[in-house]
């Protein structure tokens, strides 16, 4: 592939993640890591450098939106996120610190826990 | 139980700076994003509905709110070290802030039964990925 066929095929890909993270809340570095390290080709700890980067346009747009149909306290949910950028610095400097392969490990035990327990309450309900 | 710091705003969640379940939730999205390079958002989505109560639609919105403060705090960290591919990150993001509109529309007219099946196959979908490739 071209360069330019590679840009092109990330801001497809943007697009997609980008409705999945309005929709679903989430910043969309979920789909945008595995998608980076494997079409792209970037190492673990590039790839969600870059997933940030990107995440961080992606909530700023979904959140105004939402604020502009009145969904949610922006303000809230801004206070609640600067106590968690305290955290993010910390995962950040603790994530340059472990081995690529460690991380993958624990970025999928970490979704397959959430997954179980959203089934499991799924099932319940 | 259900909506005790639900954002409307209950008394007590109005009176302090934060609930403490919210700093909690905050806390642990911030370390999953920063240690897994995402917004944090799947582990925050969940912990606000079945932890702190929120309804499914308000957790999304408090989620992505709170996401803008923490994927600052993993840009600067990361930024620093030098790992950033600027050039993929701008073509991600002009496509991610065209979609990222329109699904934040979508959210806001959802069905919240609609929204929890929606999310839950999200989460499951890629936990399995994951899981099978690692």
């Amino acid at each position: 592939m071209t360069a330019v066929a590679v840009l092109v095929g990330l801001a497809a890909f943007g697009l997609f993640t980008g409705v999945a993270a309005g929709l679903l809340g989430v910043g969309g570095g979920i789909l945008m890591v595995p998608f980076l390290t494997l079409a792209v080709g970037l190492s673990q700890h590039a790839a969600q450098a870059t997933s940030l980067v990107v995440v961080l346009p992606t909530a700023i747009v979904a959140s105004l939106e939402l604020r502009r149909r009145g969904v949610g306290d922006l303000g809230v949910s801004l206070r609640f996120g600067v106590v968690g950028a305290t955290g993010a610095a910390a995962g950040a400097l603790l994530a340059l610190a472990l081995p690529g392969s460690t991380l993958r490990v624990v970025f999928a035990v970490f979704l397959g826990l959430v997954g179980l327990r959203l089934v499991r309450d799924g099932v319940r309900a | 139980m259900a909506e005790r710091v639900a954002t409307t705003g209950s008394a007590p969640a109005r009176r302090t700076f934060l609930a403490p379940q919210l700093v909690a939730i905050g806390v642990a999205g911030g370390l999953l994003s920063g240690l897994l390079g995402v917004g944090g958002g799947v582990i925050m989505v969940p912990l606000l509905v079945f932890w702190a109560g929120y309804r499914q639609r308000d957790a999304h919105a408090a989620s992505l709110g709170a996401i803008i403060p923490i994927s600052v705090a993993g840009i600067l960290t990361y930024g620093v070290a030098g790992r950033v591919h600027w050039l993929d990150a701008a073509a991600l993001a002009v496509g991610a802030v065209a979609g990222a509109r329109f699904g934040a529309g979508l959210l806001a007219r959802i069905d919240e039964r609609a929204l929890k099946i929606v999310f839950g196959c999200f989460l499951v979908a890629v936990a399995v990925t994951m899981g099978a490739r690692a």
